[in-house]
């Protein structure tokens, strides 16, 4: 109740605050029209929410303000955004994936809104910390979460009451699961890649990290016994068939079948898996639990999406006003709707009433951390997945394998000095 | 008007044309040249233009926002290419499919030609049949073809009494991509050796019966002569088009396991758009391209070779 309470004057504080931006906004730019692109998902019902909720009602609050949005199917994306860059054709806002902002901020084509926003304090005090780093690059943020998720353990319940033992709490019992469903031919986990979204979470909460706090290194880091350990933990699964072979295979495949259909005991995946499961597997009910955990605890790895604006809007002030309008509670609750868990900490509590699965989500986001925010991380991702898919695949010492990935590392961070 | 006259007004008034025409030989050359304008400009503007601006960004640390200088780093990016194993296992790739896709694909597509040149119960449906793939979209077979071959559930692996592991290896990966596009490509090969088919005169398959040729001769003698050219222009598409896979193993593999499937385009693209990496990106574009047309001109060559040899 007391939360409720505080949920609804941190949503009247934002309200009023983007109310107050609506009178400074208007007063000398007349009617302007941006330009928004987005990957939201045309198929379900995220860009009708965009599209009849969210333009409408800020359309409504803002009459000289049009936003012309655009769809870009995610996997296009960033081809799209980084052609733009290069033409200096950016809109005026850009929702964007986490992993793009750095990059983006890096190009200097993103605006820093602390300058731009005379709230953004009162904004970003508002929003997830871990979802707030992503957006931070070099001492100033390029962009504010819009939109935040996570991986948590989901597991098929029907499997581990053939195996007649209980979803795992900790990366031990993990190898102890393994052994039980050899016999029943069942994959105790599955996961579709080696990339850092997919084994961050066994590393962190192993107790181990990519790279050095400071993104200086990665010597003694992925290299070093608690990231070696979690490593070595997924090699012997997969070497000993308790994982199946698509974790090699590049991101290729979902694990959503698998799992609905009980071939996977367990998978690690963000809440989208739950529509996508009941859209083809309306009998399967899942169970969600937090990341396995050992030394350093539960902890996942963030995901989600970030507005940026683009350093070169000329309607800067109007592009503030829609982002201002994307992260207020009103908008967080529609999206929220449509699957996008919210940014807004104070909404938390409420997401568990808008869509139950979300619960194990929330409370993984609570120690959840951000991949590296660096503009080198697209080729420290690839090179570490490359680098592990060959260890798999050829059985290679995993500590010298290590040894010779951090080394890769490190070249590709000098080369962004 | 006297016939004479006509013959010098023609003679005098040649050279007031122009100074080309007055050349005997030359005379329908101009003209010519100014219908090809049109297509020449576009292709400069789309063909020429672009190749020579990749060139010049891979002679340099490309910067992608505009307004920020980009770094002439000269050769840099080819000597890198030629240190960069990943290169090499991406330009021996796109040879094996080359090699894997264009000779079964022109065999394949010969054969069908000639087994649907023929009135045949159900032809029609046959050649719509066989060349359906060609015009489906690249996304949605690859994407059919990852399914077929997945580790688990996938139909060809039901099919199969040990399941095999397909884009978990090297060469089964790649047998996988090789075989997308030979049952993609196939009827096109067949629709254009079933155009030329239809050209060959009737007459002289029908002399060559006469003569006492039998129907294995006369295939050999006639028939192939007959369609050479059009072997040779089939043969430099597909060797084209095998360089150029790019859809199919961006999409099933996108170069992987551990970078074994890459080819040139795909591994280019991620260099360029994952990395940023555009000035790496256009050298591997340029070399690839090089690569292209030496093959082209090559194989213009040899049938401009046999032209001259049948003609002398």
């Amino acid at each position: 109740m007391r939360i409720t309470k505080l949920g609804a004057a941190a949503a009247v504080a934002v309200l009023t605050t983007v109310s107050l931006g609506a009178c400074t906004a208007a007063s000398d730019d007349g009617p302007v029209t941006i330009s928004f692109w987005h990957a939201f998902n045309a198929d379900s019902s995220e860009v009708a929410v965009l599209e009849d909720t969210l333009i409408p009602a800020f359309e409504k609050a803002h009459p000289e303000i049009t936003v012309e949005q655009v769809a870009v199917p995610y996997d296009e994306l960033h081809q799209k955004l980084i052609t733009a860059v290069a033409g200096g054709t950016l809109p005026d806002v850009v929702r964007a994936d986490i992993i793009w902002v750095p990059e983006l901020a890096d190009l200097g084509v993103a605006e820093p809104l602390e300058g731009l926003m005379p709230d953004f304090d009162d904004i970003a005090g508002s929003v997830y910390p871990g979802a707030l780093a992503t957006a931070e690059w070099d001492g100033q943020h390029y962009g504010l979460p819009l939109s935040t998720n996570t991986r948590v353990y989901l597991s098929n319940p029907d499997t581990y009451e053939a195996a007649g033992i209980a979803v795992p709490q900790t990366q031990d019992e993990v190898a102890d699961a393994a052994a039980a469903f050899a016999a029943n031919g069942v994959y105790a986990f599955a996961d579709n890649d080696l990339s850092g979204w997919n084994i961050l979470p066994w590393i962190w909460s192993a107790g181990g990290d990519l790279l050095a706090p400071d993104l200086s290194t990665a010597d003694g880091y992925i290299n070093g016994p608690e990231s070696l350990a979690a490593i070595q933990l997924l090699y012997d699964l997969y070497a000993g068939g308790a994982i199946p072979p698509i974790i090699v295979q590049g991101g290729q495949d979902g694990t959503e079948d698998g799992l609905a259909n009980g071939d996977y005991a367990s998978v690690m995946n963000g809440p989208w898996a739950y529509p996508i499961i009941a859209g083809s597997f309306p009998d399967v009910t899942l169970a969600a639990s937090q990341v396995p955990s050992g030394d350093g605890g539960s902890i996942s790895v963030v995901g989600g999406e970030d507005v940026v604006i683009a350093a070169a809007s000329e309607h800067k002030e109007a592009a503030a006003e829609w982002v201002r309008f994307l992260v207020s509670p009103e908008a967080q609750r529609a999206l929220a709707e449509v699957g996008q868990m919210s940014v807004l900490s104070d909404l938390g509590p409420e997401m568990v009433g808008i869509q139950p699965y979300y619960e194990q989500f929330v409370e993984q986001l609570a120690t959840a951390r951000p991949r590296p925010a660096t503009p080198a991380w697209p080729e420290i991702d690839q090179a570490m997945k490359t680098r592990l898919q060959a260890a798999f695949l050829e059985g290679d010492d995993l500590q010298t394998a290590l040894d010779e990935l951090a080394a890769q590392i490190d070249d590709i961070l000098a080369a962004h000095e | 008007m006297p016939r004479s006259t006509l013959a010098a007004t023609r003679r005098s008034g040649a050279p007031t044309a122009g100074p080309g025409l007055n050349l005997p030989g030359r005379r329908s050359i101009s003209p010519a040249y100014a219908f090809l304008l049109p297509g020449l400009a576009v292709f400069t503007l789309v063909m020429i233009v672009p190749t020579v601006q990749a060139f010049a960004i891979s002679l340099t640390e490309w910067s992608v926002a505009p307004g920020r200088p980009s770094l002439f780093v000269g050769a840099q990016n080819y000597l890198t290419a030629v240190g960069d194993p990943v290169f090499w296992i991406a330009l021996q790739n796109s040879g094996v499919y080359v090699v894997a896709t264009v000779i079964p694909q022109m065999l394949l597509g010969l054969a069908l030609a000639v087994a649907l040149d023929r009135p045949l119960r159900g032809r029609a449906g046959f050649r719509a049949l066989i060349y359906i793939p060609v015009i489906s979209s690249w996304v949605v077979v690859s994407l059919l073809f990852r399914y077929l071959f997945g580790t688990d559930g996938g139909a060809v692996n039901a099919l199969l009494a040990e399941p095999v592991d397909w884009f978990g290896g090297r060469w089964s990966a790649m047998f996988v991509i090789v075989l997308l596009g030979l049952w993609k490509g196939v009827g096109w090969a067949m629709l254009i050796f079933l155009a030329a088919l239809q050209s060959v005169p009737a007459e002289l398959r029908e002399a060559a019966a006469v003569d006492g040729a039998g129907r294995l001769r006369r295939f050999w003698v006639v028939t192939i002569p007959a369609i050479r050219r059009t072997i040779v222009f089939v043969s430099i598409l597909l060797v084209i088009g095998g360089f150029n896979v790019f859809i199919s193993v961006k999409l099933m593999t996108d170069g992987g396991p551990s970078d074994l499937t890459q080819v040139p385009l795909t591994y280019l693209y991620r260099q360029a758009f994952n990395f940023l990496d555009f000035g790496y990106g256009s050298a591997i574009a340029f070399v690839l391209t090089v690569l292209v047309f030496a093959l082209s001109v090559t194989q213009l060559r040899f049938t401009r070779r046999d032209d001259e040899e049948s003609a002398a």
